[in-house]
């Protein structure tokens, strides 16, 4: 990957930023209809959870992960266990931390004052077609990765508004079904991320534990034990490689 | 504290902590690597917080809710994922007014 930064600095200057910002907008389309829905039973289902419809665009545009906000969502209440939900989307975001290792040999050249900000609108979807556009092009564009990120977060944060919005027009979600929805979302993304038996048994532990927690203590300790005891499987299943 | 305060920090506290993870991997890992063995927590965190969130519906004492979850459940692994959340709605709703 290293061999991408060293040639892109003359190349990328080259290239219109402005073409380039359109380019990725444009290849975005797809995601940013796959975005609609979600976004809108993100939205319905935190006004239904006790969010004010404006603490629901002031939460996705700021955080910008669309998994933590569900947890969040999950975990809410009136008011809300500030730590448990800074701890859990900790977790839940801590992929972050390997995609922006990945991305680093990309885009080292760049200034930090392009870096830092650019980073704020990371997410799964636009550091993968950042980091796919690099790999065909042999060079990482900013502006495409730019143009990929302000789609989907112009996107997210309208379309969770509207859903917060309109959700308490419908009334209680949760007689028709609708909060069945997060937890399709999360075995989707459980399916994503399925790559064989083996590699899932820590899910299987934070199942198997987080379920009897549930049932024994009170308030939302099921996720922390869940989690947590589904890490430490992993570091000890690790060894076995 | 009023509870609207607190709603603002805690929504406060989910960026700042987010942000964190973005920029986090790339200042510290730009110039190391990881142990294999870290790397493998790191990729199952996001499984086993999932999985523990969604953990009560597998418990539930609704015969209703245990079918609804099992379709959800077989919907997810067959089916892209807004036809899945079409399927799991569509379901529960029916299962809960006619069970």
């Amino acid at each position: 990957m290293s061999t991408f930064s060293s040639s892109s600095g003359s190349l990328a200057s080259q290239l219109s930023s402005g073409a380039e910002f359109r380019r990725g907008l444009r290849e975005s389309l797809p995601v940013l209809i796959g975005f609609l829905p979600i976004a809108l039973v993100l939205g319905a289902q935190a006004t239904a959870k006790g969010f004010q419809v404006w603490q629901v665009p002031l939460m996705t545009g700021g955080n910008f992960a669309g998994g933590s906000e569900f947890v969040a969502v999950g975990l809410w209440a009136v008011p809300p266990d500030l730590l448990l939900i800074a701890a859990m989307t900790l977790l839940v975001n801590s992929r972050h931390l390997l995609m922006g290792a990945a991305l680093a040999p990309l885009v080292r050249h760049l200034p930090a004052r392009k870096i830092f900000p650019s980073l704020f609108v990371m997410c799964d979807e636009s550091w993968a077609m950042g980091l796919a556009d690099a790999k065909k092009r042999g060079v990482f564009s900013l502006p495409y990765y730019l143009g990929t990120s302000a789609g989907m977060w112009t996107t997210w944060v309208l379309f969770t508004f509207i859903g917060a919005f309109f959700g308490p027009m419908i009334g209680d979600l949760s007689v028709f079904g609708f909060d069945m929805a997060f937890t399709a979302v999360f075995l989707v993304l459980l399916r994503g991320a399925w790559t064989g038996f083996k590699a899932a048994r820590p899910w299987f532990v934070s199942l198997a534990v987080a379920a009897p927690t549930y049932l024994v203590l009170p308030g939302a300790w099921y996720v922390a034990t869940g989690a947590i005891s589904g890490l430490v499987a992993a570091f000890f299943l690790a060894e076995e490689k | 504290m009023s509870n609207g305060l607190i709603a603002i920090l805690t929504i406060a506290a989910m960026g700042a902590v987010t942000y964190c993870t973005r920029i986090g991997g790339f200042l510290l890992l730009r110039n190391r690597s990881l142990s294999p063995r870290a790397l493998a927590v790191l990729e199952a965190v996001p499984g086993c917080v999932l999985i523990s969130v969604i953990a009560p519906r597998f418990v539930s004492d609704k015969p209703a809710e245990l079918l609804a979850l099992a379709i959800t459940l077989l919907a997810a692994w067959r089916l892209p994922l807004l036809p899945t959340v079409l399927v799991s709605v569509v379901a529960t709703g029916l299962l809960r007014h006619f069970m």
